[in-house]
């Protein structure tokens, strides 16, 4: 059981006596393999979104649960895939991935295994040896990806993942996540501030508002992706040409324009 | 299956009693090793002893000065020492930083004489200065140049190149550019780095004293160790900690001042 | 850019050989009184002297050793009780509300001021001199360590825990690589100040030692003979920062060069 459920999630901070909500009840549910993006305004709360999810930070009010448990800490269950790829980088490539096998208990040669089966599904052959500061920003998510994946999670959780990378390079793994979650397919809860990424990637997508946070609209894109045939192009470039994508992508920009101040641009 | 918890940082209340209690923890294990008769009296006296002994010293002279004369020696000292090692390795550094012949030049010298420790100057310092102020200074000054002369080079050396382009588009001629943009660069370097010398200054101050003065904290002590006096060899530590800790705590409010200034 | 390169070791060499030569003429030309200072051929005649005869009764290497062997001692006890406590102020709010204030109330005292208490406890022999030792190097190591732990990057926390690491891996696998190029600044700074401080309660009295050599020579007064125990005070301090240097690098292979 993997679904993700917000039921009416705030969160406040307090400095000096003040409270700042960052959140204003939201409520969502996340289906059991469903990938759902979040996009909103700097500031709006989704990474927070994300990181209750984790387990990394907590409601003031109401709750978050995976599986009807309610989150009380991290866990190997819920793999989290930083913006800062969060690699340790004393260890290889393949230590990286090991360690939460290690950690899980996994025995030796199931971890090998495992360790081999990931690195080729995220292309790194021959990288196994190699420290994270001999790697390229993209093989550094990939192994952060492969990591996570290693763990065999109910949730996996991306905080905005391509966000350090460059415009060529982060629209090449767009693509590889589309084909490992094809193939892979897992409750998935992504945070981005590119809307195209989100319409590309996810099934539904969220839209919030800027803070303090709620939710403005649900944008369902699954169905448009079935009913227009996306997956029939081979190439992203070919998929965001598509009017029923632009469509679809115009319409979230025009909702996170309204969220803007009158005197920003 | 314990796995590592987010931590709960103790509040204030928690804080404050944990300090407390190492301090008491501190104190208690001294108070009682004194007391208990472990360590003889004469030398381990309890703190209180010392207290009184700190504050016997301030009217009652030891060897021939109180204690506050000796620590007015012992500054006199200090800022010479300091004040020659800031005056002469700060433009040094600056210069250097600059103009990198002069750095080519001075580097394999200075680098040389570096791992020299301070405390080894004291034999010329002696032969030359015999017990006068010379000597002392002398030492200070082997323990303050360095860190002085290193940051204000950085200083100098790693200013934005940017900054540089863009007064020299804006037709500032050289010497313009030096006052008005890599002087300025480098001053929070500068002030680091003199932060840093007045400490191992300081420090190079103790240790000269306890050798080449005759008078001053440093031979307070350690002529209270030759009259097996540990009341008052721990008093001297205590003047020499606070003197110290005052010179690092007054820098450092400097240094916030002026990074507060620029803005950082 | 090679040329540049040749050319700024070109000066660098033809500035100390130019201090060579003006050393060498300054005392024979007698601008140096030879009373205060030596002339090379004084220094190297002195060189000879404590390596075959003995210098203050021992040889150059024997003082040297004695010299080291107590540094040795006094920075590893230093370092086992110091890096462990940083590790541990650093990590926990709790211990470091504890240790901090009495540590913040030795701080301030500088190494070299333990010198005549560690004499009037241990006496002028060795062990005074390891306690001094101890006082030296353990402050750096602390505050370094401390540092080093808070320098961890707050994502390689959270990673771990989202991993699931349990607390003695997290110790072994995290915390201590992560801290590991702080701690090697402190072991750096401990070091110094551990030879620095040995020296100085050597030249305050000893038996052995570069530093009983200086007080020696001092003593007799033998300009050339103080020449040589601070070039070999200064030979020593380098060495071990470039011994540091080597096992910091084989530590860390996965620095960027």
């Amino acid at each position: 059981m993997s679904a993700i459920v917000f039921e009416g999630v705030k969160r406040v901070f307090q400095r000096d006596g003040r409270d700042f909500p960052t959140l204003d009840g939201i409520d969502l549910t996340v289906a059991e393999r469903e990938f759902v993006a979040i996009v909103g305004p700097s500031g709006c709360g989704k990474t927070t979104c994300l990181r209750m999810v984790a387990g990394l930070e907590f409601p003031t009010h109401g709750k978050v649960t995976v599986g009807g448990a309610t989150v009380d800490a991290p866990g190997p269950d819920r793999a989290v895939v930083f913006q800062q790829f969060a690699l340790f980088p004393w260890k290889t490539v393949a230590e990286n991935i090991e360690f939460g096998l290690k950690s899980k208990g996994v025995a030796n040669g199931t971890r090998s295994e495992t360790i081999a089966r990931f690195v080729e599904l995220m292309g790194l052959q021959g990288y196994e040896s190699a420290f994270p500061h001999q790697l390229s920003g993209g093989m550094q998510q990939r192994v952060a990806i492969a990591r996570a994946y290693a763990l065999d999670p109910a949730v996996l959780l991306m905080d905005e993942p391509f966000g350090a990378l460059d415009a060529q390079t982060r629209t090449v793994m767009q693509e590889e996540l589309v084909r490992i979650a094809r193939t892979n397919p897992r409750t998935v809860l992504f945070i981005t501030h590119a809307v195209e990424e989100a319409v590309y990637l996810a099934d539904r997508v969220v839209v919030m508002t800027r803070r303090p946070g709620r939710i403005r609209e649900i944008v369902d894109v699954a169905s448009v992706r079935r009913s227009e045939h996306w997956d029939r192009h081979e190439r992203i470039e070919e998929v965001m040409d598509q009017a029923s994508f632009v469509h679809l992508r115009t319409h979230i920009w025009k909702l996170l324009r309204e969220q803007q101040r009158p005197n920003e641009h | 299956m314990s796995t590592l918890a987010a931590q709960r940082p103790p509040s204030r209340a928690e804080s404050w009693a944990l300090g407390a209690t190492g301090l008491a923890a501190l104190f208690g294990l001294w108070t009682l090793l004194a007391i208990s008769g472990v360590v003889p009296a004469q030398f381990l006296p309890t703190p209180w002893a010392v207290a009184q002994r700190f504050v016997e010293l301030t009217h009652t002279p030891f060897t021939g000065y109180t204690i506050q004369q000796h620590l007015a020696s012992s500054v006199q000292r200090y800022l010479l020492g300091f004040g020659l090692a800031a005056v002469i390795g700060v433009p040094l550094g600056l210069a250097m930083g600059w103009f990198r012949w002069l750095d080519d030049i001075v580097t394999p010298l200075f680098e040389a004489i570096r791992f020299v420790a301070p405390i080894a100057w004291v034999p010329f310092a002696a032969l030359w200065f015999g017990t006068g102020i010379g000597g002392p200074t002398l030492i200070i000054f082997m323990g303050a140049f360095p860190p002085a002369l290193v940051n204000a080079y950085r200083g100098a050396r790693f200013v934005e190149p940017r900054l540089i382009e863009a007064a020299q588009t804006l037709g500032a001629g050289d010497w313009r550019i030096i006052a008005q943009v890599l002087l300025p660069a480098s001053v929070p370097s500068i002030v680091a780095g003199l932060r840093i010398s007045a400490g191992l200054g300081w420090q190079s101050l103790v240790g000269a004293e306890l050798i080449v003065a005759s008078s001053g904290i440093g031979y307070l002590i350690v002529k209270g160790q030759s009259n097996i006096s540990t009341s008052t060899v721990m008093a001297g530590m205590v003047a020499i900690g606070i003197v110290g800790f005052a010179i690092d705590v007054a820098l450092r409010r400097v240094e916030a001042r002026i990074h507060a200034r620029r803005g950082q | 850019m090679s040329r540049r390169r040749s050319s700024r070791w070109g000066v660098g060499l033809a500035s100390i050989a130019a201090t060579l030569v003006a050393w060498y003429v300054l005392m024979a030309t007698g601008v140096v009184s030879s009373a205060r200072f030596a002339s090379p051929r004084e220094f190297w005649a002195a060189l000879v002297q404590i390596n075959v005869q003995g210098y203050a009764d021992a040889r150059l290497w024997q003082h040297v050793w004695h010299s080291s062997k107590l540094v040795a001692m006094g920075f590893a006890v230093a370092v086992a009780v110091g890096v462990p406590l940083g590790l541990a102020m650093g990590w926990s709010r709790r211990a470091e509300a504890f240790f901090n204030p009495p540590f913040l109330l030795i701080r301030p005292i500088p190494p070299l001021a333990w010198i005549p208490l560690a004499i009037v406890w241990l006496g002028l022999g060795d062990a005074a001199k390891v306690m001094v030792i101890f006082m030296a190097a353990f402050v750096p190591s602390v505050i370094n360590s401390h540092a080093g732990v808070r320098a961890i990057e707050p994502y390689l926390v959270e990673a771990s825990a989202m991993l699931g690491v349990r607390r003695w891996p997290f110790v072994r696998e995290v915390l201590v690589p992560g801290a590991l190029p702080y701690i090697f600044t402190g072991l750096r700074l401990s070091l110094q100040a551990a030879w620095t401080t040995l020296v100085a309660a050597e030249l305050v009295g000893a038996l052995h030692g570069l530093g009983q050599v200086l007080n020696a020579a001092a003593q007799d007064i033998y300009p050339a003979m103080i020449l040589v125990g601070m070039v070999f005070v200064g030979i020593a301090g380098a060495a071990m920062t470039w011994l540091l240097g080597v096992a910091e690098r084989r530590a860390m292979p996965w620095r960027a060069a």
